[in-house]
């Protein structure tokens, strides 16, 4: 049982400078197998994380379970459509409904990712309905902050933004780039944005890195990378499974959200926790979604884990 | 174009040409996917394009899917993902071209009835995240105080007439549970039985039934703006008092109003 190896590993851990105390529970990524489920046996969670685009309709039986579940819950709107890196903008149709979800629903964070897919393919305006990657230009870095500000001055509030596992790296020429962190913190000071960090992209990032020959020790780069965020950036993490894919095409580890999370994973939580504080936690799971209870479980470790990491602190 | 618009639009080319091969060898002199192999990314992205386009249309068209069967809704998926790719950042949104997509394919022509199937089922798939409304039982005492020529109804939102040249209504009802046996549908097929179809929701159930004689007429004149006097004239198949109490019990039509509404008038 990987949880109780990593928790002993936590025991041992010193030397982190955090004494905030775990203020907020983890939340869990709240779909439609378990929207009954959930509302039934009502456990104890600090949110319910949504897909925004999934409550876009005017009305019908998911905005009101919807209803139902900010009556029990805190809600997180996680946007996977907004495009906020996107050289063509933001679809005003696409912010009028974040906006409309948002007045409905008054959630506790709005977050959407660092990553485009609105643009232009054989002359026709396309929407690829996933999330590609940014190069970390001054230009990329300047679109995404003009459009983040597009979007909180219209929802009139601060939005967090993730980051991405990505499965194309943008040649650029030497000095044109900056970092994935720098870019990050450097969006969060321009456009006084938050930053959701996914703990899980950054490790599938470095074992794509591995795979290319690039990272010879995926979790020591994961921990420099974190070390690199602004603390005080940081709204929210998540946490998530992944798997590893070996096919005709090559090997590639994905980004799936479809299984527990990993113990080096777990571990580099830890480690986030210590650097960033008592930040809000997600478990996501999308794919293969599991029995409620087993998403509950992932749960109460990441609680377990944070409540290890106060005492220690203390 | 600037250097970011460039890159954006060589990926996507990347994601949306079909052949790709010239589109993506455009994109890995501007990139390169990680993992094992240099395109190894890029065809990750493709990949994920393609259930993603599988995973929506099933969802919006579980009939069409039954009847072309797995490998050739997949197929047709891929396809339309290429043809027609998505425009909002909302997948729920697309997939609407899809009837008219199988009406003009070559590849379908011999199952003539399935852009009617797939019409029926983008209405109902609309219907879910209509708006939501509520009944005003009390107005239908309108209908006793003042004349037709003044009376209108308000439907439900996301109400649609889907009509047809085919069973399309047997044709869904055989693929839900206690629907008519295939056979008995096969041979409706066979007689192009036409069927017009009622779409709409009640509470939070999208429904559908073959409309009754008269009924498309009469909706349709409603939704046009005609007065509930000018709407009968126009379905003269349509008995009233049949159909009435059906609409209401079933929530389709949610009250009576005043007409016009407007100062417009009647249209012409």
């Amino acid at each position: 049982m990987i949880h109780a190896t990593t928790l002993q590993t936590m025991s041992a851990l010193d030397g982190f400078t955090q004494t905030k105390p775990a203020s907020t529970a983890a939340g869990l990524g709240w779909r439609q197998p378990h929207y009954a489920e959930l509302l039934e046996k009502r456990p104890a969670l600090g949110f319910l994380e949504v897909h925004s685009e999934n409550f876009f309709g005017q009305g019908g039986a998911a905005l009101a379970v919807l209803e139902r579940g900010r009556c029990e819950y805190p809600i997180s709107l996680h946007g996977v459509g907004l495009s906020l890196g996107s050289a063509a903008g933001i679809d005003t149709w696409h912010l009028d409904q974040l906006a409309h979800l948002v007045e409905r629903c008054d959630p506790v964070r709005v977050s959407d990712h660092a990553s485009f897919a609105r643009g232009w393919a054989a002359g026709a305006a396309v929407h690829a309905a996933d999330l590609l990657p940014l190069p970390f230009t001054r230009e990329a870095l300047q679109v995404l902050c003009s459009n983040v500000q597009r979007v909180q001055d219209r929802l009139q509030r601060p939005l967090l933004v993730e980051n991405l596992s990505a499965y194309l790296q943008w040649s650029v020429q030497p000095g044109e780039s900056l970092d994935e962190p720098e870019f990050l913190a450097n969006l969060a000071q321009s456009s006084g944005c938050g930053l959701l960090i996914d703990v899980n992209n950054i490790y599938v990032n470095a074992l794509n890195a591995q795979l290319s020959g690039h990272c010879p020790d995926p979790v020591a780069a994961c921990k420099r990378w974190l070390d690199r965020i602004p603390a005080a950036c940081v709204g929210e993490l998540h946490l998530a499974g992944h798997c590893r894919v070996n096919d005709g095409h090559g090997e590639i580890v994905i980004d799936d959200h479809g299984s527990r999370i990993c113990s080096e994973v777990w571990d580099l939580y830890c480690h986030a926790l210590t650097r960033f504080g008592a930040v809000p936690t997600l478990i996501e799971w999308d794919t293969d979604v599991p029995p409620l209870a087993v998403l509950l479980d992932e749960v109460a470790y990441a609680n377990a884990l944070a409540a290890q990491t106060w005492r220690v602190a203390a | 174009m600037s250097a970011l618009a460039e890159q954006q639009q060589a990926l996507l080319n990347a994601l949306f040409a079909w052949p790709a091969d010239v589109a993506e060898a455009s994109l890995l002199r501007l990139a390169e996917g990680v993992g094992s192999r240099p395109g190894r990314g890029l065809q990750a992205y493709q990949a994920n394009g393609h259930a993603l386009a599988e995973r929506a249309l099933q969802s919006a068209y579980p009939v069409l899917a039954q009847l072309m069967g797995q490998d050739g809704f997949a197929d047709l998926a891929r396809a339309f993902w290429h043809a027609k790719p998505p425009q909002r950042g909302d997948i729920a949104q697309w997939g609407g071209g899809l009837p008219e997509f199988v009406r003009q394919s070559a590849q379908l022509h011999e199952v003539p009835y399935l852009g009617d199937v797939a019409g029926l089922e983008w209405a109902l798939h609309q219907s879910a995240t209509a708006a939501d409304g509520a009944a005003e039982l009390g107005s239908l005492a309108l209908l006793t105080q003042h004349e037709p020529q003044t009376l209108s109804f308000d439907c439900v939102p996301g109400w649609c007439v889907v009509r047809s040249r085919w069973p399309v209504v047997s044709i869904w009802q055989a693929h839900q549970e206690g629907g008519p046996a295939f056979d008995d549908v096969a041979t409706l097929v066979r007689q192009q039985v036409a069927e017009d179809a009622v779409v709409w929701r009640s509470a939070f159930k999208p429904l559908v039934r073959q409309a009754l004689p008269g009924e498309a007429a009469l909706l349709d004149a409603l939704q046009s703006g005609h007065s509930l006097a000018s709407a009968l004239a126009m379905a003269d198949d349509l008995d009233f008092s049949q159909w009435l109490p059906l609409a209401v019990q079933t929530g389709l039509v949610l009250r009576v109003v005043p007409w016009p509404s407007t100062s417009l008038g009647e249209p012409t």
